[in-house]
């Protein structure tokens, strides 16, 4: 018989008197590989936490037929400490009072002999790429032999062809009888992957089906609560030279020697797994670190490490961290939307601030990217990270930019705002925008770009035109297995 | 939400510390309620009482407004002692040297009270700014250099002739700030103090420097990406600080003195940081603290011949402000 591995009935956690869950019923049968959806903030990782019992639930009840292994979204390693010494961390084999190294390397083996996880019992966990450190992190879990195995976000780090050798190892493993359980948003891994889907909105199941008879359409409906948002269609037209960077490095090595050029109207989109130097680079072109090489703008020469002139010739940001790089969290809105033009006209007069004309633009940009805030004079830290987002978005487009760099535009943002997002996006780039963009999902680079450029240790291993594009080709090269 | 909650917890710390004040007079043997009628007695008890509350006031002022804006820089000046005894003496030696017309006294004795100081927090703000040091320990150690310097300075080239103490020649009537209220030492350094919180604060609000000051503050790194030069932004800061601070020493050797002396300051530098912190960096509610600091200052002496309660009382509970408000300032 095919029982529950593990069930959970009327699952309630309030914060607060904010309720991140509300009568949840949740269950994983042995065997499966069951998907939990939903949105930022949709409760699903409160859910994952609660089921491997991380976190208590206020109301409600947990039944576990076997241990529960977590992995989580952000790795929980000792980063300092070898792969052996991770896995055993807590459980650690003894010969006497003394560690048994020799059994606990040889554990390590073991696990990754029968379920293909293979790493090296030595190595030191900071060494590890990021799919290896995942591996590393699954391999721990595995170690307590585990009958119910959760993963939060699994992929998020993971290029295509890493995600499908992560599938394959769950799929083992389920075969071997293990409930998997996995946390995504993403839904092409759902359909590939999964046996059963259950969809959370607002803290409630809203559904809950085998995956043969749910299509992506519907999980999205269902994550959204209504119909997709349709995203602005793409202009055919003339790309004159705008911009175009030759031999850039940054002094710490970590990006460069890169040459590209970017369009008026084109948006290039630079696919790479992270830390393979995008942050660097849409620094680099911003200006707010120090490089070597040439960028011109036009016919004009940009001082290498002088953020400022780039703003004045029309070069935005949409930072990677908004919270520190993008926002001033203790202001109001009117004052963050005057951050990088507040010394020009029309939000300068003379020595002052002219508050009114910014009065102005910061309600514009509110209904033009419906910012949703409890009151214009709330500090912006009181907004919601999809509303924070779409403020950052809007200030990078308000003052007729020339070139745009968005790094993660819609990260961490829901669907609804994703979309309003692109469709901006693409209107600018319609109206004649250069645009930078550093995404790590191939989905919204597909969907958005002109042209791909392949990143891999801070060089570009591949340049893919929209004719051309090639999910398998660019997933690989991405891994650097070209 | 975490607003409302932050005013209350402001305003609990003057509340908190009246009574950690009763408890310590308490333990030290006083009646509370002799020692604070004593303390208001002797602060507002006359004219002259007021007078010098007022006089008290003026010089917390100036420095605590020179922390503050400092502090909505992101800066931490506790430098403030050092810059305000540097202006002082700057002014002081000016002064008592000056033979030029009766007019240009007043403006130019107080310019180099500003232009002191502004140079004492201009050292500060190069060590910040071209070679990245901490503005903390860059302003502390000045601190001490200051001291040294301006008694080496008093004893030495500017000494007045024949005189015995640490101190510069008395300056010319013309040098001298007018007297705002009759038979005190209160002078129109007041008014110059109050205006200047308020140009602050508009300068702050509305102008386009204050704004890319208070960016820097606030998102040092927000702003650098918005092209602030965040560097510019904490040398002019520490500078404008340190002219503040020494413009206040100038209106003591001007206003009260008339003459520098090394023992012009009890130490406003430092209560000032207190004062900036319980007015919540905002210049006019600075304005308020530092009447109630001055109130402290003046009425201390009172409470220690009538109450028997020693002054230094209001040393520890200044101390305790600090610390009070740090904490607080820090903990998020």
């Amino acid at each position: 018989m095919v029982g529950a591995a593990l069930e959970l009935r009327g699952i309630a956690k309030h914060y607060g008197g904010a309720r991140a869950l509300d009568g949840v019923d949740f269950d994983a049968r042995a065997g499966e590989i069951h998907a939990l959806c939903g949105e930022n903030g949709a409760g699903k990782s409160t859910l994952a936490r609660i089921a491997a019992g991380a976190l208590a639930a206020t109301a409600g009840t947990v039944a576990r037929n076997g241990a529960v292994g977590l992995v989580h979204q952000h790795f929980e390693l000792v980063r300092r400490l070898r792969v052996w010494e991770n896995v055993v961390l807590g459980c650690e084999p003894r010969r006497g009072p003394r560690l048994d190294r020799e059994a606990a390397r040889a554990r390590v083996r073991d696990l990754g002999t029968r379920y293909g996880l293979a790493v090296d019992p030595d190595s030191v966990v900071e060494t590890l790429p990021v799919a290896i450190a995942q591996r590393v992190e699954i391999v721990r879990e595995l170690a307590r032999e585990p009958a119910i195995l959760i993963l939060d976000e699994p992929t998020a780090v993971l290029a295509p062809q890493e995600i499908d050798a992560l599938f394959a190892i769950l799929r083992r493993l389920a075969r071997d009888g293990a409930a998997i359980v996995v946390v995504t948003h993403k839904l092409a891994e759902v359909a590939a992957h999964a046996d059963r889907v259950t969809v959370l909105r607002a803290g409630r199941v809203v559904a809950t089906s085998p995956m043969a008879l749910m299509s992506t359409d519907a999980i999205a409906r269902a994550m959204v609560g209504g119909e997709l948002p349709a995203v602005a269609a793409r202009a055919q037209h003339a790309i004159p030279p705008l911009f175009d960077a030759c031999d850039v490095c940054t002094r710490d090595g970590t990006l460069g020697p890169v040459s590209f050029a970017v369009g008026a109207g084109e948006i290039v989109a630079i696919a790479g797994v992270e830390g393979n130097g995008q942050s660097q680079l849409i620094d680099a072109l911003a200006g707010t670190i120090a490089t070597t090489g040439t960028m011109r703008l036009g016919d004009r020469n940009l001082t290498a490490g002088d953020p400022a002139e780039r703003i004045a010739l029309g070069i935005r940001t949409i930072a990677q961290d908004r919270e520190r790089e993008g926002l001033v969290l203790p202001w109001t809105i009117a004052e963050n939307i005057a951050l990088g033009d507040h010394a020009r006209a029309p939000l300068r007069r003379g020595f002052f601030v002219d508050v009114r004309a910014r009065a102005t633009l910061a309600a514009t940009i509110v209904s033009d990217f419906d910012v949703r805030t409890p009151s214009p004079r709330a500090p912006v830290a009181a907004l919601s990270g999809g509303n924070q987002q779409k403020l950052v978005v809007g200030r990078a487009l308000a003052h007729e930019p020339k070139l745009v760099l968005a790094y993660q535009p819609t990260r961490g943002i829901d669907i609804g705002a994703s979309a309003l997002v692109r469709s901006r996006l693409i209107e600018a780039r319609n109206a004649g925008v250069g645009i930078v963009l550093v995404s790590f999902e191939l989905d919204e680079i597909f969907s958005l770009a002109d042209v791909v450029l392949v990143i891999f240790r801070g060089r570009f291993v591949g340049r893919f035109t929209r004719a051309d594009f090639d999910r398998d080709r660019i997933g690989a090269l991405m891994t650097g297995a070209a | 939400m975490s607003g409302i909650a932050t005013r209350a917890k402001v305003a609990f710390v003057p509340l908190a510390l009246i009574v950690i004040a009763a408890l310590a007079m308490l333990l030290a043997g006083a009646n509370p309620i002799v020692a604070f009628a004593a303390l208001l007695r002797g602060g507002l008890g006359g004219p002259h009482q007021i007078g010098e509350t007022l006089v008290q006031t003026t010089a917390l002022l100036f420095p605590a407004l020179a922390v503050a804006l400092a502090l909505r820089a992101g800066l931490f000046n506790i430098g403030a002692e050092g810059q305000l005894v540097i202006g002082g003496l700057a002014a002081g030696a000016l002064g008592a040297a000056y033979v030029g017309p009766g007019y240009l006294a007043i403006p130019l004795v107080l310019g180099a009270g500003a232009l002191g100081g502004g140079a004492w927090g201009a050292l500060a703000g190069l060590i910040k700014a071209r070679f990245g040091g901490s503005e903390v320990i860059a302003t502390l150690m000045l601190n001490v250099i200051a001291g040294l310097l301006a008694n080496y300075l008093a004893v030495g080239i500017f000494a007045a002739p024949g005189g015995e103490g640490a101190e510069t020649a008395s300056l010319p009537p013309a040098a001298w700030l007018p007297v705002l209220l009759p038979g005190t030492r209160l002078s129109v350094a007041i008014l110059l103090a109050l205006a200047l919180a308020v140009v602050m604060r508009v300068g702050l609000a509305r102008t386009v420097f204050g704004y890319a000051l208070r960016a820097t503050g606030s998102a040092p790194e927000a702003a650098a990406r918005a092209g602030i030069d965040v560097h510019r932004i904490a040398f002019v800061t520490l500078t404008l600080s340190g002219a503040i601070a020494g413009l206040g020493g100038a209106t003591i050797v001007a206003g009260v003195l008339h003459r520098f002396n090394t023992a012009l300051s009890p130490g406003y530098g430092f209560i000032a940081i207190a004062v900036a912190l319980v007015g919540a960096l905002d210049p006019l509610k600075i304005c308020v603290a530092a009447f109630a600091f001055g109130l402290l200052q003046s009425g201390s002496l009172a409470m220690q011949s009538l109450a028997h309660v020693p002054k230094d009382l209001v040393t520890i509970v200044e101390g305790l402000a600090i610390v009070a408000l740090a904490a607080r300032r820090y903990a998020a």
